[in-house]
């Protein structure tokens, strides 16, 4: 969770001073909208984490505010805002421990007919994938995925300058960003698989992970480019910064890892076939501090391809399927160049994904059933979900987590001692 | 008894002759009809910018509320439109926008933005007969169906809260969400006042009601309607609030950009 750090308090000056510089200021207080939540997951498996009951427990208030700018000036002239989000959190899992994360908060503009620019903390997302994602490297937040929050809470908010370029000939998307990692699984909340453990660890775990320090050589960028062909979306992407897992080794003897330099490549096609939307998708992962592939401490380079399709069978009934493949290119290097002691990576994996999504009464029933499947870990994961709107401003919504695997190494079967089952109350404003 | 049957076919000859005058004298066949209609509904004008309010309420009267203002733009009369709509309520869908290009022979093309988490979806259009955001409407309601899937037959003409209609039952040609519609048409605009959904038993399940219409920008428009569902004791009603026509939506508005950024001046 992002805790109001150095960092942060740069953002919001940074923001607040753009505003403030342009006149007036703020006319009147913009309307605020939001909801408080209340959050709980029992856990039904056991594991070495801080708690044996539960892996989720806390209330949040989420509040969010626009503002547009008016009258004659510059920012009103080019069509400024400035969009807030922050959720203040009360964290039982870590003994009422209160945060606030701020989710978004940034000046949004149109200096030309085709330039947007949006600058300031935001939430980035492009790529085909349903919950699996090939060329977007914006950061994610796997432990909120795997304890049961929203969602909303799977992508976390980078701190980048967007500029959207809007030409006759395709749209071109360009993000600079500081390097923010993935929030995963690091034994206190959920427990995972620790190579230095020997085997799926909880609060033994002491890794010590080394985020590439910010300075203007360490700025991630991505590209995209994109257009439309009749319906189908053709996009190209280009990607400049930092694996955002911490897979790879810095000091064995210290317990160090890292993110390590990566570039990826790719495209994507999305559109309508047999009477569904079909997308393909595939990427190139260059490891670019071990391009040979053969540093058995570093992330091999991978090609990533994924399919998918989603079909409306009516009655509010829908369907997707997805499969992504994943192989690693300097295999024979890295096994050539492992130790005896080291554990194995395999150099594909298969991964099957499906959505079943039904809704009832009138739309405010939504029950769903995700399911991820790799034949080749022999793992996978089950999401189910029952929501339910019982009224506009509140809902309700049942669901469990439950990855298996049959070993302990794999991406789902790491986690399959946090299976939980949680439920959520929310009311929104 | 001979006479009589003479004189009863004289009498229906006639009225056949009569009632093939009077059509002939209006001019229009119950396909016209229907066709204008869809004309007036939902093609009036080149571009539409509305705010729409529509009220979900079950049979126990509690309300759920809808409110999005809706752009639209056509390209050709009955064929290819676009649409753009901003949700305002309810609180945990404000700010997503949908977008839908409705193509006359194949299926729409539609996207949905999600701000929370900044996703552009790609949503499968092959559902025109669910409902629209959970409302009585289906998608079908929403933007139209084409005369020909229809076999179309005027039953009688008939003056409806003091407005002459056109009674026309429509039956599918293929598969559809009813099987036997019968619309109220207005003479003199052709907007839909009234029409009828039927079921595989032959059951009234579904009735819409235009309840105020209003002459905007000179057009006549339907600003008040409501759709009931018989079976279930469900009702939506829909208000339409600030309409504007023919006011300059360009092209660009319909695209990923303003997805992602809503055009304020157009939505708010």
């Amino acid at each position: 969770m992002g805790k109001v750090n150095l960092d942060t308090k740069l953002i919001i000056s940074a923001v607040a001073m753009a505003v403030t510089a342009s006149q007036p200021i703020f006319a009147a207080m913009p309307d605020m909208h939001g909801f408080a939540e209340f959050d709980y997951g029992a856990k039904v498996s056991d594991d070495n984490t801080k708690r044996d009951d539960f892996n989720l427990f806390e209330q949040r208030l989420q509040l969010k505010t626009n503002y547009f700018f008016e009258g004659e000036n510059y920012l009103a002239e080019k069509r400024a805002s400035v969009h807030f989000k922050g959720d203040f959190t009360v964290d039982e899992y870590f003994s009422g421990k209160t945060d606030f994360e701020l989710r978004e908060f940034n000046l949004s503009l149109t200096p030309y007919n085709n330039l947007d620019v949006k600058l300031g903390r935001q939430v980035l997302t492009w790529g085909t994938g349903d919950y699996l994602f090939v060329n977007d490297l914006f950061p994610k937040d796997y432990v909120s995925f795997f304890s049961g929050r929203d969602d909303e809470y799977l992508k976390k908010p980078s701190d980048a300058l967007k500029m959207s370029f809007f030409p006759s000939l395709a749209n071109v998307d360009f993000v600079i960003s500081r390097f923010e990692s993935n929030t995963i699984a690091e034994g206190d909340r959920l427990s995972f698989f620790d190579s230095f453990q020997g085997g799926i660890a909880g609060t033994n775990s002491d890794r010590d992970l080394l985020e590439p320090p910010s300075r203007a050589s360490n700025l991630e960028y991505a590209l995209r480019i994109y257009q439309s062909l009749e319906s189908h979306e053709l996009a190209f992407y280009y990607f400049r910064g930092f694996d955002k897992n911490p897979n790879s080794y810095k000091d064995e003897t210290a317990r160090q890892l890292f993110y390590p330099r990566l570039d990826v490549y790719g495209g994507s096609l999305r559109g309508p076939v047999m009477n569904g939307i079909g997308n393909v998708e595939f990427g190139y992962d260059n490891s670019r501090e071990d391009s040979e592939g053969n540093n058995r401490l570093i992330e091999n380079s991978k090609v990533k391809i994924l399919s998918g399709y989603e079909k409306d069978l009516g009655n509010d009934f829908k369907v997707g399927l997805q499969y992504l493949y994943e192989q690693k290119l300097d295999y024979d290097d890295y096994k050539v160049n492992l130790l005896p002691a080291d554990f194995v990576f395999d150099e594909l994996r298969h991964l099957l994904t499906q959505r079943i999504t039904k809704l009832f009464k009138n739309q405010t029933v939504n029950v769903s059933l995700f399911n991820f499947y790799s034949p080749s870990d022999k793992d996978g994961y089950v999401r189910p979900t029952v929501s339910y709107h019982i009224t506009d401003q509140w809902k309700s919504t049942l669901g469990a987590n439950l990855p298996w695997g049959e070993e302990d190494m794999t991406e789902f079967g790491q986690m399959k001692r946090n299976k939980n089952v949680y439920i959520r109350v929310r009311y929104s404003f | 008894m001979r006479m009589i049957r003479t004189l009863f076919l004289i009498g229906a000859f006639l009225f056949l002759g009569f009632s093939k005058i009077c059509s002939a004298q209006e001019g229009f066949s119950a396909q016209e009809v229907i066709a204008k209609s869809r004309l007036a509904f939902f093609y009036a004008a080149n571009d539409m910018r509305v705010k729409i309010s529509m009220e979900l309420i079950n049979q126990n009267g509690h309300k759920r509320v809808r409110e999005l203002t809706m752009l639209r733009k056509d390209y050709e009369d009955g064929g290819e439109q676009k649409y753009f709509m901003y949700f305002h309520k309810p609180a945990d869908v404000k700010d997503t926008t949908f977008m839908v290009y409705k193509y006359p022979d194949k299926d729409d093309d539609r996207w949905l933005f999600i701000p929370a988490i900044d996703l552009v979806k790609r949503i499968a259009a092959n559902d025109k007969f669910s409902s629209f955001v959970g409302s009585d409407f289906t998608y079908e309601d929403v933007s139209g169906r084409k005369p020909e899937e229809d076999t179309h037959h005027l039953l009688r003409k008939e003056v409806l809260n003091d407005n002459n209609c056109f009674v026309i039952e429509s039956i599918p040609r293929g598969k559809a969400e009813y099987t036997k519609r019968i619309s109220w048409m207005d003479e003199n605009n052709f907007l839909p006042l009234k029409e009828e959904f039927y079921d595989k038993q032959n059951e009234l399940y579904r009735q819409f009601e235009a309840q105020e219409v209003k002459e905007i920008n000179g057009i006549m428009t339907i600003t008040k309607r409501v759709m009931r569902n018989l079976k279930t004791g469900h009702r939506t009603e829909v208000v339409f609030q600030e309409v504007e026509y023919n006011s300059g939506i360009t092209d660009d508005i319909f695209s990923e950009r303003y997805l992602r950024k809503a055009p304020m001046e157009w939505v708010k």
